[in-house]
């Protein structure tokens, strides 16, 4: 049996902001063509034109062959169009969801599945139908059709508020598991919004794409359903974001998704989906991404299929879907139900994607003209043809997919209960939740750690579902568990070949999906499902292996001009597959640029690692044990603490299509939430007076960690305790890094419990003198800021030194007048009495009229740590006596006279015996010389003379030695260790 | 002014009334000069005090200015600008200046909307009363132990009088008064690299030549400018600035030109431009006669009394620094002088300056240095180009070129 259906949608022009769109879609005109075959028997060409107030809608809805098909369809119809009022409200056109609706209704692939999957394949019906408008476009005007409609109703769903939306569609979906088909059709109408050709043809691929969906839902029912309703929502969340975002940041996230999958990456199938979801998600981005993509060989492609499934189980965690072919439907589901086990919204987004793909591929193979139709088949089809056409490498591969996918039917069947029963129950799976799954899958290289981190993630959503954290639960800050240890995995994802992992993957389907389907039980124990939904997923997987089947056969037939645009596809594809991936992951992270998002991964990936490394591995059984629950919610909270500010931006509300504002509020409810349960709180939220911490904590010695969140008194010392810890630091025979910690842990105990006393003055003290001594004028500044204040507040302490100190750093350091100027009238007439200070204001003197010998003479005399801060300068004012010398001396000048008056011979006081310190110093001043490009002669005794005006032109300074990359030497380690170890 | 504690309702009900005319017929007919007469808060004039007396006895005032379409169309104007004139008078300068700074800011509201720059003179009266306000406002929270925050508002407010004004069209004359009221506030906070977007913004405007701005506010800017550059050790530009200001300010201002003087001198002289003593008796600026006196005699004594007598005067002033470096201009002068006194007894030696007769002149001015450091000063007066010649290490000695071995510095700073 072979369904072909195409939806043609002509976008008339179209502004890119949504808004202006919304307004536009009333007067704009959507003609949709819904053109549904069945070759074996008739086809019904149902033309439905729905003038609603602004659109025309033509929809073409095939009826199915199998009589039985045909009643479950009728009955998704209906639910489709229950579905559609809603989708109407949110898109604005209703029209067109009807329409819509009722050529998804119209076609079923496959009789088996359809009285197996009776509810379900009204989804399959609909991406059967797909694939036959698609056939039909190739066969008379693909190129023709294409983005119209689509791109209208695009509009309409970045038009439509997002957050509201995606909620109600959701709603509305889930319940429907057979009407989803119809509705992503409907939502595939107004998905497509752009203006440029790609984006048209996106709009239509889009459009195809939920027409795909109800194919999809054909072959899942239940997941088509969730795809529908989740595709929408997903996407619309995603086309606010997309519009935001640059098209280049889609490219990095999707790319690391594919890297990171590298089933997925490879394979067109995953591709699609990615794509799709891409496609939603950003919209026109997407769109130049598929264009620039489709370099990918087409050896992937056929393996795209198998791997966009796997991508997007992986994305989603779904341990489920085992076979990957199967899989696409199931996949979906799976993720889904993994994700939200209370979501329903989650399966059905899963799905879209998968249909979203096939869509996507048979517009581009209307563009391309291309007679034969790769829409869903495209998905598979594209595998397949490419196979075919590829056979020997990818082609082998793909077809054992296919095989395992047909086969797979009763696993498949499982996981679309489980996949069910996690959609009905969930409403939506948090974006950041979808991106934290994507991230996660991202780094397996191999199938069998993809399979283990889905393992690991469905688990982990399952917990945070029974734990009611899933909304709660900051996810793009989670931290990832660390990858099993199935493969030795290459932390490349990107360099990863996924050509040949997926073969591997294809090789080995069956042994997966056992391994998929084995947390299955889990799940089922966690969520109950419909069983009738879940039959219908797993017919509509069933279903969709076949069509890929048989969609081979026709790319094969057809033309290379399949497999052309099925290479061309692939890339985009790929995309599509990353999107769909994404999709979900992006549902709650409508804020959230992507660009975000990523960075965010990138940032917290080590951390995550760290954390979850260590007890993931065995997580798997452990999934639904209380243990692991609380395990899992006191990593959250600690991760929380850290994350501190952040989360609280980033939490997502269980509301989560209502929006950032919501969800800020919602994250910030969480947050006093888990604050009274003792967690982390942003820092600047925490009102510092009613939460002055009395310590409570005995340890001396304490390392430090910057605070994230509200201290905790079982860790802080009390100010007995942090003398005792200032002595201890005192006498410590530990080197400065070390010291350095323990001071500053001791000032961070100090804040966080207002004191503010001697004993501050004394801590600030000690780690400025420290600080001084090593040269770390970093921590020096902000002792030294925090003294001034201090002092400022009359508390005791030597004002007087840290007044000279303040001011050499502002001479010799900060150079700059005006500062000068003030710390030196800031000064009271006490203190230009004081020793200290009087000696940092002759510094001064001299450095300002550039006095060599003055200055030389100062350092050596220099009270406490007042050398320590000359040092710094000693090198400068080296340099410009010497230049200044050499230009002002004629003919020499005796190494040893500027070795006296630059403080080469007596700056050393180690040296004891007379002798052996002019000697020393005179060396090194030799050699100091030499190092700065001056020319030294000897003269007729012997005695080494300063070549002034040779010297003149040749002096330099050189590059220091210890130069780090980050400027910065203070922060190399070894530095601090080499210097304090002295 | 005497309050009027006997005024009764219906002459304040008069009085505001009438304020209130006055301030719409002003409006409606562009008046410029009754409007700045009617918002010159701290003018202190009698038809204000009174008005201030009136508001404090009839306690409605609201309701008169919505009473009519004439006024309610300003009534965030007028309804705040009664709020600061009422504590204005009650002494209440805090409450004054934040009623004062929203009726600002329903003004600039209005003004943004008139076409023509009419209202500048009202505004100028706006931006110069809200700095006045602010500063007084600030000093009673520093006597009341709050922290003076209020000037800094004031900058933040006039920033954005600034960003009205600074775009094209006839408003843009009033761009230069406001930079001058928040370059005072800035010099005033202390936040003087704040000035630098401003001046940027001035100077970068190809559109508007500055010599269209109005000639008070230039020489403002000016004074400012080149004080400015006086803190960046830029003396050619602060030259410049400050001789701009001097030569184009009001000359029977003297007040003004002492100010610029003040700048003006130190920088000159670091140029090597001395001042006649007329002009600083005139100006009375004799802070700086020691130091011209040092400078011509070489006498170093002479500069480090004058810096240490007025130390505190020259920090505050900004310019201790410039005056400190003059330091080398007097050792010049010094060794100039010992070369003309060999010149005078043996002309053939007299290039050749033995160190120890340096040190022995410094001795006689109680200037306690040794010849290490001598040498050094040497070294950098050569270095610094102030003498020609070199030093000769070995026997201590420095040679002088025999063309101009002091050359003046002519209107260009030392190398540095």
């Amino acid at each position: 049996m072979q369904h072909r259906s195409h939806l043609v949608h002509r976008v008339w022009e179209q502004q890119m902001y949504h808004k202006i769109t919304m307004a536009m879609h009333h007067t704009l005109i959507l003609l949709i063509h819904m053109v549904m075959e069945i070759q074996d028997t008739r086809d019904t060409i149902i033309t439905i034109r729905s003038s609603s107030s602004s659109l025309t809608i033509l929809a073409i809805s095939s009826s199915l062959t199998t009589p039985a098909i045909s009643r479950n369809l009728t009955t998704p119809a209906i639910s489709s169009s229950l579905i559609t009022p809603a989708i109407s409200r949110s898109l604005i056109i209703p029209a067109i969801s009807s329409s819509l609706i009722i050529p998804a209704t119209s076609s079923s692939l496959i009789p088996a599945t359809s009285s197996s999957l009776i509810p379900a394949t009204s989804s399959s019906t609909l991406t059967l139908p797909i694939h036959n408008l698609w056939e039909h476009i190739k066969t008379q005007t693909a190129g023709g059709y294409p983005s119209s409609g689509y791109s209208n109703q695009t509009t309409t769903w970045s038009d439509g508020s997002y957050a509201n939306y995606t909620p109600h569609q959701y709603a509305n979906y889930t319940p429907d598991s057979s009407t989803s088909a119809y509705s992503s059709g409907t939502v595939t109408a107004p998905s497509s919004h752009y203006q440029q050709q790609q984006y048209k043809q996106w709009a239509d691929y889009y459009s195809q794409t939920e027409v795909s969906c109800a194919p999809g839902t054909e072959n899942m029912t239940v997941a088509s359903k969730s795809n529908v309703g989740c595709p929408i929502p997903g996407v619309s969340s995603g086309y606010s974001t997309s519009t935001s975002q640059a098209p280049p940041s889609y490219t990095p996230s999707w790319m690391p998704e594919s890297s990171s999958s590298e089933f997925s990456s490879v394979q067109p199938a995953a591709g699609i989906s990615s794509a799709s979801d891409a496609y939603w998600q950003h919209g026109a981005p997407s769109s130049q991404i598929h264009i620039t993509s489709p370099m990918q060989p087409q050896s992937q492609k056929p393996l795209d299929p198998k791997t966009s499934y796997d991508s997007f189980l992986d994305q989603q965690k779904a341990a489920y879907s085992q076979g990957h072919n199967l899989q696409y439907p199931a996949t979906h589901q799976v993720p889904q139900s993994y994700q939200s086990p209370a979501n329903h919204q989650v399966p059905q987004s899963y799905q879209s994607p998968a249909q979203t793909v096939p869509s996507s591929d048979t517009r581009r193979v209307s563009k391309l003209q291309i007679p034969t139709n790769p829409r869903i088949a495209s998905n598979l089809t594209f595998g397949l043809p490419k196979t075919d056409k590829d056979s020997s490498t990818t082609g082998a591969a793909v077809k054992p997919a296919y095989i395992s996918i047909s086969q797979p039917k009763a696993n498949e069947k499982v996981l679309s209960n489980d996949a069910a029963d996690s959609m009905l129950k969930p409403g939506t799976f948090p974006k950041s939740l979808c991106g934290y799954v994507e991230r996660a899958l991202g780094r397996c290289k191999g199938d069998m750690q993809m399979e283990a981190c889905q393992d690991l993630l469905k688990e982990m959503i399952t917990k945070a579902t029974a734990d009611g954290t899933l909304y709660t639960r900051n996810w793009d800050t989670e931290p990832l568990f660390s990858l099993p240890n199935v493969d030795a995995v290459n932390k490349d994802l990107q360099s990863s070949t996924p050509g040949l992992s997926l073969p591997k993957y294809k090789r080995s389907p069956s042994r997966r999906s056992k391994s998929r389907w084995e947390p299955l039980p889990e799940e089922k124990f966690v969520d109950k499902s419909a069983s009738v939904v879940n039959d219908t997923m797993k017919y509509g997987g069933w279903i969709n292996a076949n069509d890929k089947d048989r969609k081979p056969f026709f790319g094969n037939n057809g033309n290379k001009e399949n497999n052309m645009s099925g290479m061309k596809f692939s890339p985009l594809d790929q995309k599509n597959a990353s999107k769909i991936a994404q999709r979900p992951v992006k549902k709650q992270r409508y804020a959230d640029g992507f660009n975000v998002a990523d960075n965010c991964d990138a940032s917290s990936d080590s951390d995550k690692e760290q954390s979850l490394t260590a007890y993931y591995p065995s997580a798997i059984t452990l999934a639904n044990t209380p243990e692991e629950k609380k395990r899992r919610e006191n990593r959250s909270k600690r991760f929380e603490k850290r994350q501190g500010r952040t989360e609280s931006n980033q939490f997502k509300p269980k509301n989560a299509g209502a929006g950032n504002l919501y969800s800020r509020r919602a994250s910030a409810l969480v947050l006093s939430k888990t604050f009274e349960e003792g967690a982390a709180r942003a820092v600047e939220d925490i009102d510092w007076d009613s939460l002055t911490v009395k310590g409570t904590c005995h340890e001396i010695e304490k390392r430090y960690l910057r605070l994230t969140s509200a201290p905790d008194p079982a860790s802080v010392r009390p100010e007995e305790v942090l003398e005792k810890a200032l002595d201890m630091v005192h006498n410590s025979q530990k080197n400065y890094l070390y010291k350095c910690d323990q001071l500053k842990s001791i000032r961070q105990d100090l804040t966080v419990q207002r004191i503010r006393n001697w004993l501050t003055v004394k801590v600030y003290e000690t780690h400025a003198r420290l600080a001084l001594e090593v040269g770390d004028l970093f921590e020096y500044n902000q002792c030294q800021s925090q003294l001034k204040t201090l002092y400022a507040e009359g508390i005791e302490g030597c004002h007087m030194e840290f007044s000279a100190y303040n001011l050499l750093c502002v001479i010799l350091h900060s150079n700059n007048y005006r500062d000068l100027l003030s710390s030196m009238s800031r000064l009271s007439d006490e203190a230009k009495k004081d020793e200290t200070v009087k000696h940092a204001l002759a510094v001064r003197a001299a450095v300002t009229s550039e006095n060599y010998v003055m200055f030389f003479r100062l350092y050596k005399t220099a009270p406490y740590l007042s050398t320590c801060l000359m040092d710094l300068y000693v090198e400068k004012m080296r340099y410009k006596a010497v230049s200044c010398m050499s230009r002002s001396y004629r003919p020499t000048i005796p190494v040893s006279y500027i070795a006296q008056v630059l403080g080469f011979i007596t700056a050393r006081p180690r040296n004891e015996g007379s002798d052996v310190k002019d000697s020393d110093g005179l060396g090194e001043c030799v050699d100091w010389l030499k190092a700065h490009g001056a020319c030294l002669i000897a003269d007729n005794n012997g005695e080494m003379q300063l070549d002034t005006k040779a010297s003149c032109a040749s002096l330099f300074v050189p590059e220091p030695e210890d130069a780090v990359a980050h400027g910065d030497a203070n922060l190399a380690v070894n530095d601090f260790l080499t210097r304090t170890s002295l | 002014m005497a309050a009027y504690p006997g005024m009764s309702m219906g002459e304040a009900h008069r009085r505001i009334t009438e304020y209130l005319n006055r301030f719409s017929d002003a409006v409606s007919k562009q008046d410029a000069a009754s409007l700045r007469f009617l918002l010159s808060l701290s003018s202190n004039s009698p038809f204000l005090l009174s008005l201030a007396d009136a508001l404090n006895t009839f306690h409605d005032s609201s309701r008169l200015i919505k009473h009519s379409d004439h006024y309610s169309q300003f009534s965030d104007i007028l309804f705040n600008f009664f709020r600061s004139l009422q504590t204005y008078r009650l002494a209440n300068l805090f409450d004054s200046y934040q009623a004062f700074e929203k009726s600002a800011n329903a003004f600039i509201q209005e003004f943004r909307n008139w076409e023509s720059a009419w209202a500048l003179e009202a505004l100028y009266a706006l931006a110069y009363e809200i700095r006045v306000l602010a500063e007084r406002a600030d000093r009673e929270l520093a006597s009341n132990g709050k922290s003076p925050e209020k000037l800094k508002a004031a900058g933040s407010f006039l920033m954005k009088v600034f960003g009205v004004l600074a775009g094209k069209g006839p408003k843009r004359v009033g761009a230069l008064y406001v930079t001058c009221q928040l370059f005072k506030v800035y010099f005033k906070l202390g936040t003087v690299h704040l000035c630098r977007s401003v001046i940027r913004s001035i100077e970068t405007a190809r559109i508007f030549d500055f010599e269209e701005f109005p000639k008070r506010d230039k020489v403002t800017y000016m004074y400012y400018t080149g004080r400015l550059e006086v803190f960046n050790e830029n003396f050619p530009a602060a030259d410049n600035k400050l001789s701009y200001a001097l030569t184009h300010c009001n000359p029977r201002r003297e007040a003004n030109i002492r100010m610029i003087l003040k700048y003006l001198i130190p920088v000159k002289l670091s140029i090597g431009i001395l001042p006649k003593d007329w002009l600083l008796e005139k100006y009375n600026l004799v802070e700086y006669r020691d130091v011209v006196q040092a400078l011509r005699r070489g006498d170093l004594r002479l500069l480090r009394h004058a810096l240490q007598e007025h130390e505190d005067r020259f920090l505050r002033s900004g310019v201790f620094l410039v005056l400190e470096k003059l330091e080398l201009q007097v050792y010049q002068r010094l060794v100039k002088k010992i070369y003309f006194i060999q010149k005078q007894k043996d002309p053939t030696k007299a290039h050749q300056v033995k160190l120890e007769v340096i040190v022995k002149a410094l001795k006689w001015l109680e200037m306690d240095m040794d010849v290490d450091e001598v040498e050094c000063i040497m070294s950098i007066l050569i270095y610094k180009n102030l003498v020609k010649g070199y030093f000769a290490h070995k026997s201590k000695v420095v040679v002088l070129s025999k063309q101009d071995p002091f050359p003046k510095l002519n209107g260009k700073p030392v190398n540095s």
